[in-house]
C-alpha cells in the first residue's frame, strides 16, 4: 500500500493548488492524490516518536509560520538563485530546456503570484533538486531556506527520484547524502519505499553501495523493537534477505566489497535490532570461517556482534547451541523476540555446557588472527570479545589468557586506537595480564607521549590512560624519568607531563613520610620539572609559561603533597610581573573548601620567605595585590608585612620630590588601604601595636594630604572602635567585600534615614546614658553655691565674671555661715620698711609668683576631673530599637554608640570647659557589673563598656560648682541622639593643686623649697603682714597679684588615727612637713607621705609653737567666735591637748588660679587643731565644709 | 512503543541491580561503558574560520542507539546527580552547532579554547576543566530558541588548514554525566588521584580515540595531505604509493611528503609578525575541499558510522577500482589493510628517514639538548602474502628510546639487545617503525651564535660554527641554512661578511647559506664565521588586543607605579632591551613548545644524505656490525628472491643556536631517584 502511494505520488501533477498558504499545502495534497495516506501516516508517526527535532518533519506539522509569512519576497529571491545557478546547471538538457521560462519554471503551473510560487509537491525537476541541495548546503544561515521545502514530502520525494532516469547523474548522490544527513530517521511506513528503490537498482550501478548504505540506514534508525508484524517485518525481512543473500558467497572475489557491505549493513540491523540475527549464528560463523578475502573482517565482526546478542539475549543458557543451524539462511524471518513487547529480563542462568564450547569455537575464531583486521575493526572486535569473553569466562578462564596472547603484541603499535583497544582488554581481564604485562603497559604510555611523531593530542591521551587507571597507579612514580619535558614539547604536553610528575610527587610524598629525603626528592622532581617553564619567571604574566607553571603548582597542591611547594614559589615570586598570576593562583586556592589550607599556607610561605627579601621602592607597588592578600588572611601573621610597609612609607617620604607627587598619591594610598585590609580582616588587638605606629608615621610624615588623612581615619578606627564592630563598619560601603550592607548606617554614607529627634523629646536620656565622676566627692556639696545652669545651648561658658579687680568679691557668692572670716583690708602702700626676714620672704614669694601662670593673659592652670562615661544596654534598646541582626557574639549584640561628643557647660567660674569625644561605647552588658576601671589618662585601653573621660576645667575662681552636661551621639542605625545628662559636681577639693615649683629647682631642693614657701605664705597671710601690700609679678610679667590674707582654726576632734589616715588618704601629695617626733615617726612609718621635711628633733611644741603658731588671744576669740556652742568645751580641752601634742602637720595647696590654702595641722591624740590661712578667703567656706567631710 | 528499546535496558537493569558502579567510579569499567563497542560516531562538522558549517554528516544509525541508551538511562534511577539541562538526545542543526563553536571561541579566547585554568575560566567552561586536553575533546553548548539548551560532548576538535574538523563519537550517558559533572564542580581542580577524574572517562572511552583518528584522516583530506609515507630510492627519486602498485608501475611520483616537523615550521611563525594566537582568526585563505572525495572516503570508511578502515589510498581504491581480476590467496586470510596483491618484479625497499631536533646552548651550565626522531618507512613489492622477518639487534647500544610499530607487525618482546620483527607487508608505502633516540654522533652544525644589543636598534651578531665535523663519506650535507628570525622587528639593513656562503635579508630576518643545494659538502668538514651587525627599524608600539592578554595582566600592567626604572642594578642593556619588548609578547598557545618570540636564536635548516645520525642503518643483503644497531638479514618467507634496496636521510627539525649572550629556555635532565 504504501509504494502505491509513493507510486502515486511521482505520478501525481504537479500540484496547481490555488489555496490559500497555510493550512493550504495540506489540505491541498490531501485532496489532489492518495500521497495524502502517506503523508499523513508519516508525520502521525514522527510526531509520536519523541518529538525529536528533525528537519523533516514531512507535512505533519502544519507549515512553518516563517513559510507563511514570507510569500513576497521569496519569488524574486529564488528567482536570482535560480539564475546564479544556470551554469551548473547546464550540462542538464532538460533544464536548458527550462532556462528561459525558469522563472517560474513552467511545470510548476503557478498560478497566483501572491502565492508563494512553491516548488511542486509530487517531483521535482533537475533545477529544483538543485536548489533544494543548495538550500540545504547552505547551513550558516537560519534555516529560513529551507523551510521552505519542509512542507514536501522530502523523504518520498527523494526515494522515487533515485531511479528516475531524467536526473543527471551527479545529483544522485546528492539527494542519497541529503537523504543521509537530513531526512533519516524516516518513518516506518516509508520503508518500502526504499526497499522498492534499492532492488530498482541495477546491482552494478555505482552508486548502489550508497543506497544501500542509505537503505539499511533508514531501516536501522526508523526500527525499534518490538516491531509490527504487519507493517515492518516484511520489509525488513525482505532486506535481510537480500542482504544474507549477498552475503552468503563467501570467496567470491569480484563482489568481496559488496559483500563486506552487506556484513556491514546486516552487523548495522543487529546492532539496531538486537538479536536479529541470534538465530542465524551458525551460518554466520560458517561464513566467516571460510572467508579469506579482505572481506573477512566484516564477516567477523558481523559474526562478533550476532554472538554478543545472543549472549546478551541470554541464549547461552539454552541446551539448544547457538551454533545450531536448522536451514539455509534465506528466506529470513524476524525472529519472534522482537514482534513481543520486552519481557522482564530474568537474571542471566549460567550458560549449559554444549554453549560453552560453542562461544569458545566463535572466540577461538574470532580472536585467530587478529592481525588481518585494520586497527578500526579491532577496536570494535575488542569492545566485542571483552564482552563475551566476560559472558563465559567463570567457566572457560582459558578465554582470558588467549586474548592476551593474541592481542598482547599490540602493546608495540604506533596505532593510538590498538593501543586503547589494548587497554580496555587490560582493564576488562585484569588476571590475564601479570604484573609484567602491567609495567610493560604503563612504560608504553609513558613512552607513547614521548614519541615526537605522534600528534599531540594522542600524547596526551596516553598520559591520561596512565593515569586513568587505578592499576597503573603504584607502578607510575618507577617512570619518573620518562615525565621529564624536553625543551622542544609542546607547552601542552609539558604540562600534562607536570601532572604526571606531580602525581609521582604526591605518590613520593605520600610514602614516605619519615625521611626528609623524600621531600627533597619531591622538591627536587619539581625544581627539575618546572625548569622547562622556568621562562615564566621574566615572561610576561599572562604567557602561556606562567600558566603551565602555575597549574602544575596547583596539581601538585592537590595531589596533596603540600611541603614540597616552597623553594620553587618563592623563587619565582620573587618576580613582581608573576604577582597578579600569584594573587589568582592563591584566589583560586582560598576559594575551594578543601584547599583553602593550602593557599593559607602559601600566603604564610609569601609571608615567610618573600618578604623579608623585597626592598621598599616604588617597585614594591606590583606586590600590592599579594599584599592584600595577606592582609585578608586572617591565618597569616601580619607583623612583617606591617614592618614592609612602613619601611615603604619611609622610603617614600624619603624619596618624595616634586615630581613625585602623583606616585606618593597613588603608592600612599595603596598602602593604607592595604592597612584598611588587614583592619577589616584583623582582631585589632593582634595588629594593633605596628599597625598604629605605621598609621602615626603616616599622619605625621607623609607628604601627600590625603593619604595622611586617610591614615588618620584608619588610625581612629584602629584604636576606637573594637572587633567586630570595626570590621561591620570597614564591610559597609564596600561592594567587592561581598558584605551587602544590612543598613545604611556607614561612616560613608549620609546619614539620613531618621530625623534627629528632638531635644526635647529625650527627657530621659540621663536615666541610662551616664556620665560619672571617677573619684566621688569627699563633700557631697548639693547646695552648691553656683545654680544649676538648665538651658543647655545657652551663653558661651567662659564668659568670665568678676575678675577685673583682684580684690573684688564674686558677686553672686553668698557667705554661709561658716568660720569666722577676716577680711583683710587693702591698702596701696608704696614705701615701706622691711626686715631681712621679711626681706627674703619677699623673695622667695616673688620667685614663686613668676612660676603661676596668669589667666588673664594666658591659658591658666588646668583642673582635671576624671569621669567615666557609659550607658545601659537594655534602656537603650528599648528607646532606640536595635535592628542590629543578632549574630551571636556577644559583643555584637550591645548596642553602641559612635561619634559622642559631650559638651559642658558651668553657670561657675569654670572658663571654657572643653568638648569630650568618645568615638565608640558598646552598651553596658545588662547585668554585667560595673567594672571599676582603674582610672589612667595615658592608658586609652579601657574597657569598650566603658569610656574615661576628662573634664577641664580653667577655674578663675577656686569654688565648687555644677557642670551642666550634654552629649550628641550617632547610632548604629544612624540616628542621631542628643539631650543633656546628669550634671557633674565640682568640689572644692577638685581645685586643690601642688604649688608650682620653679623650673630650676633642683630635685633634693624640692622639700626644702616647698617648706619656705609655706613659711613665707603664711607670713604673707598673717594680717599683721607687710608683704600684704606687696604686689608680685606672674609669669608673663604682665598680671600682678597680691596677697591679701586671712586666718582661721578649726578643731577637729577625731583620734589622730583618724587624722591620719583622712590627711595620708586625702592630702597626702600637699603635706610640705612634718614636726613632731611621734608624728613623725608614724608618717614616715606608713611612707604614703614622702619628700617632705621631717623634724623630728622639734619634739617641744614650744617651739614650734613659738615660732610658728603665735596663740594670741585674737585667735582664741575668732575660735571661739566661730564655734559658739562648745566654745566653753573647746578651751577647756584645748589646755590638756596641748600638752599631749604628737606634733604638726604643714599642709600647703594651691588654688586657681592663683590662690593659696595654707593648713597647720596641730595634732593631737584626741584632736586637732588646725590653722589655716588664705589669700582667698571665700574658700573657707568651703574648706571648714571639706575638713568636717575628711574626718567624718 | 516509544519506549523501544528491549534488549540494552534490561541489560542496564541488570548491571544496576548487581551493582555495578558509576562509570566515574573506579577502577571497575562499567560494562555499560562497553555495551556500544569501540567506536561509532554520531556525526561530523567541518566549519571554515568564518563559523560557517563547509560539510557536516550525521549518521542517523547510531544517533538512534545514542537516544535509546539516553532514554533507557532516563527509565531509572530517578535524580541521581544527572544536570538539569534539557536531555541530550537531540541533533543540532548545522547553523546550531556553528553558532555553538563561534561561541565557545568567544567565552575561551580561541576557538580550541585555553586549555588550562585562567581568570577569565568559569564554571561550565571547558577550561574550567583545567586540562590540556580540553583543546581537543571540547564540550558544544546548543542554545535553543526556546526550551532548554544542551551540551555536546565530546566533540574531537582538530583544526587543520584553516578548518575545524570536528567529530562527535557516541559515548554512554553516564560518562557524558561524569564529564558534565567535571565542568561543574565548583572547587579548584580535580587532582588525578580522585575519582571520576578526566583521564578515567577518557580511559574508559576508546570511542574518544577513534573519533580522533577519524578527524585526522578527514583533516589528511581536507588538506590534501594524503600521500603515503615517503621511500627514497637510491636510483632515483622517491616512489609512488599504492595506486602506483596496483598499476605495477614503478617511478616518479612527485608526491613528496615532508617527514615530521616540516623545516620551516617555527621560522614560518616566527616570521609572521602577529602571534598564533592572531593567526588563528586570520580570514580567507582556506582551501576549499573536495567534498564529494569528502563523501565518498566516509561511506567507503565509516558507511554507518563505525569506522572499519581509516586508509585513505585503501578505502579510495577500493571504492574506485574495485575487484575485478584479483585472485584471493588460497591458504589463509587476506588482511583487511591488504584488500590489493601485488603482481610484478620484486623487490623491497627500506628508507630511514630522520630529523633531527637540537638546542645547543654553548654554555657551561646548560647542556646540550640533541634528539632523534626517525621513522623506516617500507615499501614491499612482493607477491603474494609473505612474511617477511627482520630480527632487531642492539637496541640497547644505540639507545633507542622508544620504538613503535606498523600494525601490520608482530613485534616479539625486546629481550635484552634483541628484537624480532615479523610482518607482512601491506601495499604501497608505509612506515613500519618509529624511534626516538639520541643522537650518536657529534651534531653536524655546532658551534655558537651571540647576538648583543649594542642599542635599542642596534645589535652586532656573531657566529662561529663547525659543519661536519667527523663525518665521512659517504654523508653528504646537501644543503644548510641559517635563519635568524626577528618576528618582532623589522630588519633596516645588515652589514658583515660569512666567511663561507652567502647572507641575505627579508623584512623579519637574515639568512645564511652556508651551503647551497647543489654543491653539497661531502667528505670534509668546514668552519664558518659570520660576523656583522643588524640594524632595526625603530618600534613602533603595537598595541596589541589579544583577548588572553588584555584579561590577565591585571591593573598593574597599566599600573605607572610599576615602571622600572632605567637601566638599574647594573642590569645589561640587553635584559633590559628584552624586558621592553616582552611586554606586549603575545601568549602562544599550548601546542607551542615556548614562546618562540621572546628569545634570540639562529635556526639551523640541514639535510644529509648517506646515513643516519642515531647511528641505525640497514642493510639487507649483508649483516655488517659497523654500527650499533642493525637489521640481520631480512628473511621472506616462503623465500623469493627479491633484491632489497636501503637508502638514509637526516634533516633538521628544530635545530636551533641559542643566543649565547641571551635568554634561553631549558629543560632539566632526567635524574635517577
Amino acid at each position: 500500500m504504501p509504494a502505491e502511494g509513493v507510486s502515486i505520488g511521482v505520478e501525481a501533477p504537479t500540484s496547481g493548488e490555488d489555496a490559500s498558504p497555510g493550512m493550504v499545502q495540506n489540505g491541498g495534497q490531501r485532496g489532489s492524490s492518495s500521497t495524502t495516506t502517506t503523508t499523513t501516516t508519516t508525520s502521525g508517526t514522527s510526531s509520536r516518536r519523541g518529538g525529536v527535532e528533525r528537519l523533516l518533519p514531512p507535512t505533519t506539522s502544519p507549515p512553518l509560520p516563517s513559510f507563511l509569512g514570507g510569500p513576497g519576497p521569496r519569488p524574486t529571491k529564488q528567482g536570482k538563485e535560480t539564475k546564479t545557478r544556470v551554469g551548473r546547471v547546464q550540462p542538464n538538457p532538460i533544464s536548458r530546456e527550462t532556462l528561459p521560462n525558469s522563472d517560474p519554471p513552467p511545470h510548476l503551473g503557478c498560478s497566483s503570484p501572491a502565492m508563494d510560487r512553491q516548488p511542486p509537491a509530487a517531483s521535482l525537476s533537475p533545477q529544483d533538486w538543485e536548489q533544494l541541495l543548495d538550500d540545504f548546503a547552505s547551513s550558516s544561515q537560519p534555516p529560513s531556506r529551507r523551510d521552505r521545502w519542509l512542507h514536501l514530502p522530502l523523504l518520498d520525494l527523494a526515494v522515487s527520484s533515485l531511479p528516475r532516469r531524467d536526473l543527471p547523474s551527479h545529483l544522485k548522490p546528492l539527494i542519497l547524502s541529503l537523504l543521509d544527513d537530513h531526512l533519516l530517521p524516516p518513518s516506518p511506513a516509508s520503508l518500502p519505499a526504499f526497499l522498492a528503490s534499492l532492488h530498482a537498482f541495477p546491482p552494478d550501478h555505482p552508486l548502489r553501495d550508497h543506497l544501500l548504505t542509505t537503505v539499511v540506514s533508514a531501516f536501522a534508525s526508523a526500527l525499534a523493537a518490538p516491531l509490527s508484524q504487519h507493517r515492518d517485518a516484511p520489509p525488513l525481512a525482505a532486506l535481510v534477505d537480500t542482504l544474507l543473500a549477498a552475503a552468503n558467497r563467501p570467496n567470491h572475489a569480484p563482489d568481496r566489497a559488496a559483500r563486506a557491505l552487506a556484513c556491514d549493513a546486516l552487523r548495522t540491523l543487529d546492532a539496531a535490532l538486537p538479536g536479529l540475527l541470534a538465530d542465524s549464528l551458525g551460518h554466520l560463523y560458517a561464513l566467516a570461517a571460510a572467508e579469506r578475502s579482505p572481506a573477512a573482517q566484516s564477516y567477523l565482526l558481523l559474526l562478533a556482534s550476532a554472538a554478543r546478542h545472543a549472549v546478551r539475549l541470554g541464549r547461552l543458557a539454552s541446551p539448544a547451541s547457538v551454533l545450531a543451524v536448522a536451514g539455509p539462511p534465506t528466506p529470513f524471518s524476524v525472529p519472534a523476540h522482537l514482534l513481543s513487547p520486552p519481557h522482564a529480563a530474568s537474571p542471566p542462568a549460567p550458560p549449559s555446557e554444549a554453549n560453552v564450547r560453542d562461544v569458545r569455537k566463535v572466540l577461538a575464531l574470532l580472536m585467530d588472527r587478529p592481525q588481518v583486521l585494520t586497527p578500526a575493526a579491532t577496536m570494535e572486535m575488542a569492545a566485542i570479545l571483552a564482552e563475551v569473553a566476560s559472558a563465559v569466562l567463570e567457566w572457560a578462564p582459558a578465554v582470558a589468557a588467549h586474548i592476551k596472547v593474541q592481542f598482547g603484541g599490540m602493546v608495540h603499535s604506533s596505532s593510538p586506537m590498538l593501543l586503547h583497544s589494548l587497554l580496555t582488554l587490560f582493564v576488562r581481564f585484569p588476571d590475564a595480564f601479570g604484573a609484567e604485562d602491567e609495567r610493560t603497559m604503563v612504560r608504553r604510555l609513558a613512552l607513547a607521549a614521548r614519541e615526537a611523531h605522534r600528534p599531540l593530542a594522542v600524547r596526551l591521551l596516553a598520559l591520561h590512560w596512565l593515569l586513568g587507571s587505578g592499576r597503573f597507579a603504584n607502578l607510575v612514580p618507577g617512570l619518573t624519568q620518562w615525565f621529564y619535558p624536553a625543551v622542544f614539547d609542546p607547552l601542552a604536553l609539558k604540562a600534562k607531563k607536570l601532572d604526571c610528575l606531580a602525581y609521582v610527587a604526591a605518590g613520593v610524598g605520600g610514602e614516605t613520610v619519615s625521611g626528609g629525603r623524600a621531600s627533597d626528592q619531591v622538591a627536587g622532581l619539581l625544581d627539575d620539572g618546572l625548569a622547562c617553564v622556568s621562562a615564566f619567571r621574566w615572561l610576561p604574566a599572562w604567557s602561556t609559561e606562567t600558566g603551565v607553571a602555575f597549574r602544575a603548582l596547583h596539581s601538585v597542591l592537590v595531589d596533596a603533597a603540600p611541603h614540597s611547594t616552597d623553594g620553587t614559589r618563592c623563587s619565582g615570586a620573587e618576580d613582581q610581573g608573576l604577582v597578579p598570576v600569584i594573587a589568582d593562583f592563591s584566589n583560586r586556592l582560598l576559594a575551594c573548601d578543601s584547599h583553602r589550607w593550602a593557599g593559607e599556607r602559601l600566603l604564610r610561605t609569601l609571608d615567610e620567605c618573600l618578604l623579608p627579601r623585597l626592598e621598599p621602592g616604588y617597585q614594591l607597588a606590583s606586590y600590592y595585590p599579594l599584599f592584600e592578600k595577606i592582609a585578608q588572611n586572617e591565618t597569616v601573621p601580619q607583623l612583617r608585612l606591617i614592618e614592609l610597609l612602613t619601611k615603604q612609607m619611609v622610603s617614600l617620604s624619603k624619596k618624595h620630590g616634586p615630581d613625585t607627587e602623583l606616585k606618593l598619591w597613588s603608592q600612599g594610598s595603596k598602602v593604607v588601604s592595604i592597612c584598611r585590609v588587614m583592619l577589616k580582616h584583623h582582631h585589632s588587638a593582634r595588629v594593633f601595636l605596628p599597625l598604629s605606629r605605621l598609621l602615626v608615621l603616616a599622619i605625621k610624615s607623609f607628604p601627600d594630604l590625603e593619604v595622611r588623612d586617610h591614615a588618620r581615619v584608619c588610625l581612629r578606627m584602629l584604636s576606637c572602635v573594637p572587633g567586630k564592630k570595626l570590621r561591620h563598619l570597614m564591610g559597609v560601603g564596600e561592594q567587592p567585600s561581598g558584605v551587602t550592607p544590612s543598613h545604611p548606617g556607614s561612616l560613608f554614607d549620609m546619614p539620613s534615614p531618621r530625623p534627629a529627634q528632638d531635644l526635647k523629646s529625650m527627657p530621659d536620656l540621663a536615666s541610662y546614658i551616664h556620665l560619672e565622676r571617677v573619684m566621688p566627692l569627699i563633700v557631697k556639696q548639693s547646695w552648691a553655691l553656683t545654680l544649676p545652669n538648665f538651658s543647655v545651648q545657652s551663653r558661651p561658658s567662659g564668659s568670665i565674671l568678676s575678675i577685673q579687680d583682684v580684690s573684688s568679691a564674686p558677686s553672686e557668692q553668698e557667705n554661709p555661715t561658716g568660720p569666722a572670716v577676716k577680711r583683710i583690708g587693702y591698702a596701696q602702700e608704696t614705701l615701706r620698711v622691711m626686715d631681712s626676714k621679711g626681706a627674703e620672704t619677699l623673695q622667695i614669694l616673688r620667685r614663686y609668683f613668676t612660676c603661676i601662670p596668669d589667666y588673664l593673659h594666658s591659658s591658666g592652670l588646668k583642673i582635671r576631673i576624671p569621669c567615666t562615661f557609659r550607658f545601659d544596654s537594655e534602656p537603650f534598646n528599648g528607646a532606640w530599637g536595635s535592628d542590629l541582626p543578632a549574630s551571636g557574639d556577644g559583643a555584637d549584640e550591645l548596642p553602641a554608640l559612635y561619634a559622642v561628643t559631650i559638651t559642658f557647660s558651668s553657670s561657675a567660674q569654670f572658663g571654657n570647659i572643653p568638648s569630650c569625644h568618645v568615638p565608640f561605647i558598646l552598651g553596658e552588658p545588662p547585668g554585667s557589673g560595673m567594672d571599676i576601671v582603674p582610672v589612667d589618662n595615658q592608658n586609652r585601653e579601657e574597657s569598650s563598656y566603658c569610656a574615661s573621660v576628662v573634664i577641664e576645667l580653667e577655674p578663675r575662681e577656686p569654688s565648687p560648682g555644677l557642670i551642666d552636661v550634654s552629649v550628641a551621639a550617632n547610632t548604629e542605625n544612624c540616628q542621631v541622639l542628643s539631650g543633656s545628662l546628669q550634671p557633674i559636681t565640682v568640689g572644692i577639693e577638685d581645685m586643690f593643686l601642688k604649688a608650682s615649683l620653679p623650673p630650676d629647682t633642683p630635685r633634693e631642693g624640692v622639700a626644702m623649697y616647698y617648706h619656705d614657701l609655706f613659711q613665707a605664705l603664711w607670713e604673707a597671710c598673717d594680717s599683721s603682714s607687710n608683704t600684704g601690700r606687696e604686689t608680685f609679678p606672674l609669669s608673663g610679667g604682665k598680671g600682678s597679684a597680691a596677697i591679701n590674707g586671712t586666718r582661721s582654726v578649726k578643731l577637729m576632734e577625731v583620734t589622730s588615727k583618724v587624722l591620719i589616715g583622712a590627711i595620708e588618704r586625702y592630702l597626702a601629695s600637699f603635706v610640705v612637713s612634718v614636726a613632731g617626733h611621734s608624728l613623725v615617726t608614724i608618717l614616715r612609718g606608713n611612707g604614703v607621705i614622702k619628700n617632705v621635711i621631717w623634724e623630728e628633733n622639734v619634739s617641744d611644741a614650744s617651739v614650734g609653737a613659738d615660732a610658728l603658731v603665735p596663740y594670741s588671744p585674737d585667735s582664741n576669740l575668732q575660735l571661739q567666735l566661730i564655734d559658739d556652742d562648745d566654745i566653753g568645751v573647746s578651751a577647756e580641752r584645748y589646755g590638756h591637748e596641748s600638752k599631749r601634742d604628737m606634733g604638726v602637720v604643714r599642709v600647703m595647696i594651691f588654688l586657681p588660679p592663683r590662690y593659696h590654702l595654707l593648713f597647720l595641722m596641730e595634732v593631737g591624740c584626741a584632736s586637732t587643731l588646725v590653722r589655716m590661712r588664705t589669700d582667698h578667703w571665700p574658700c573657707l567656706a568651703y574648706v571648714d565644709e571639706y575638713l568636717e567631710a575628711l574626718i567624718s | 512503543m516509544s519506549s523501544s528499546s528491549v534488549s540494552p535496558a534490561t541489560q542496564q537493569q541488570q548491571q544496576r541491580r548487581h551493582g555495578s558502579s558509576s562509570p566515574s567510579s573506579f577502577p571497575a569499567i562499567p560494562r555499560r561503558a562497553m555495551s556500544g563497542g569501540g567506536c561509532s560516531v554520531r556525526a561530523i562538522w567541518i566549519l571554515t574560520p568564518h563559523d560557517t558549517v563547509a560539510f557536516s554528516r550525521r549518521f542517523a544509525v547510531v544517533e538512534k542507539r545514542w537516544r535509546e541508551s539516553w532514554e533507557a538511562d532516563e527509565g531509572y534511577g530517578e535524580g541521581e546527580g544527572r544536570g538539569t539541562e534539557a536531555a541530550p538526545t537531540q541533533q543540532p542543526a548545522d547553523h546550531e552547532v556553528a553558532a555553538a563553536f563561534a561561541e565557545r571561541r568567544r567565552r575561551e579566547g580561541t576557538a580550541r579554547g585555553s586549555g588550562i585554568r585562567t581568570n577569565v575560566s568559569s564554571v561550565g567552561l571547558d577550561s574550567w576543566v583545567d586540562d590540556p586536553i580540553t583543546r581537543h575533546i571540547i564540550s558544544l553548548y546548543i542554545k535553543k530558541e526556546e526550551g532548554d539548551g544542551y551540551m555536546l560532548w565530546p566533540v574531537v576538535l582538530q583544526k587543520r588548514g584553516g578548518y575545524y574538523v570536528l567529530v562527535l563519537p557516541l559515548v554512554d550517558p553516564q560518562s557524558f554525566r561524569a564529564y558534565e559533572n567535571l565542568l561543574k564542580r565548583s572547587d579548584c581542580g580535580s587532582s588525578a588521584k580522585e575519582n571520576g577524574n578526566l583521564s578515567s572517562i577518557l580511559l574508559n572511552l576508546p570511542c574518544i580515540t577513534g573519533a580522533f583518528m577519524v578527524g585526522h584522516v578527514l583533516g589528511d583530506i581536507i588538506t590534501a595531505d594524503i600521500a603515503e609515507p615517503e621511500v627514497i630510492v637510491s636510483s632515483g627519486p622517491t616512489v609512488g604509493g599504492l595506486l602506483d602498485s596496483l598499476t605495477g608501475s614503478i617511478g616518479i611520483s612527485a608526491r613528496a611528503k615532508p617527514i615530521a616537523a616540516p623545516v620551516a615550521a617555527p621560522a614560518a611563525l616566527a616570521s609572521s609578525p602577529v602571534g598564533s594566537a592572531q593567526s588563528e582568526s586570520l580570514k580567507g585563505g582556506v582551501r576549499p575541499f573536495d567534498k564529494d572525495l569528502l563523501r565518498n572516503f566516509i561511506i567507503g570508511a565509516m558507511p554507518f558510522g563505525t569506522p572499519q578502515d581509516l586508509n585513505y589510498a585503501n578505502v579510495t581504491s577500493i571504492r574506485a577500482t574495485g575487484f575485478s581480476g584479483d585472485p584471493l590467496p588460497t591458504d589463509q586470510k587476506q588482511p583487511a589493510w591488504k584488500p590489493y596483491l601485488y603482481k610484478g618484479r620484486q623487490r623491497i625497499l627500506f628508507s630511514s628517514l630522520e630529523t633531527i631536533s637540537a638546542a645547543l646552548y654553548d654554555r657551561d651550565d646548560v647542556s646540550d639538548f640533541l634528539s632523534i626522531s626517525g621513522q623506516v618507512t617500507c615499501r614491499a613489492e612482493l607477491e603474494g602474502l609473505p612474511d617477511v622477518s627482520l630480527p632487531l639487534a642492539g637496541l640497547k647500544t644505540a639507545h633507542v628510546e622508544v620504538s613503535s610499530f606498523h600494525h601490520c607487525v608482530q613485534a616479539s618482546e625486546p629481550t635484552d639487545n634483541k628484537q624480532t620483527l615479523v610482518f607482512q607487508p601491506p601495499l604501497g608505502n608505509f612506515v613500519l617503525m618509529h624511534y626516538q633516540a639520541p643522537c650518536n654522533i657529534a651534531p653536524p652544525v655546532k658551534g655558537f651564535y651571540q647576538l648583543s644589543m649594542v642599542s635599542e636598534n642596534e645589535g652586532a651578531f656573531l657566529f662561529k660554527l663547525t659543519l661536519m665535523e667527523g663525518y665521512k663519506s659517504p654523508f653528504i650535507m646537501e644543503f644548510c641554512m641559517i635563519t635568524m628570525p626577528f618576528p618582532r622587528r623589522r630588519v633596516a639593513s645588515y652589514d658583515g661578511n660569512p666567511s663561507i656562503g652567502t647572507a641575505s635579508m627579508t623584512e623579519h630576518s637574515i639568512e645564511w647559506r652556508i651551503v647551497s643545494s647543489g654543491r653539497g659538502l661531502s667528505g670534509r668538514s668546514i668552519e664558518a664565521t659570520f660576523p656583522g651587525t643588524v640594524r632595526f627599524l625603530p618600534r613602533t608600539t603595537q598595541r596589541t588586543n589579544s583577548l588572553l592578554r588584555s584579561v590577565s595582566s591585571t591593573a598593574f600592567a597599566e599600573d605607572s607605579d610599576s615602571e622600572q626604572d632605567n637601566v638599574k642594578n647594573g642590569a645589561s642593556l640587553d635584559d633590559y632591551i628584552m624586558e621592553k619588548i616582552n611586554k606586549d609578547l603575545q601568549a602562544v598557545d599550548l601546542e607551542e613548545p615556548l614562546s618562540w618570540q621572546a628569545y634570540n636564536y639562529a635556526k639551523v635548516s640541514f639535510k644529509i644524505t648517506g646515513g643516519t645520525l642515531s647511528g641505525l642503518t640497514i642493510d639487507p643483503k649483508s649483516v655488517i656490525n659497523r654500527l650499533k644497531l642493525h637489521f640481520a638479514l631480512v628473511n621472506i618467507y616462503p623465500s623469493v628472491k627479491a633484491p632489497a634496496e636501503y637508502s638514509m636521510q637526516a634533516s633538521s627539525g628544530d635545530y636551533i643556536l641559542w643566543n649565547t649572550l641571551g635568554k634561553c629556555p631549558t629543560a632539566a635532565l632526567p635524574r635517577e631517584f
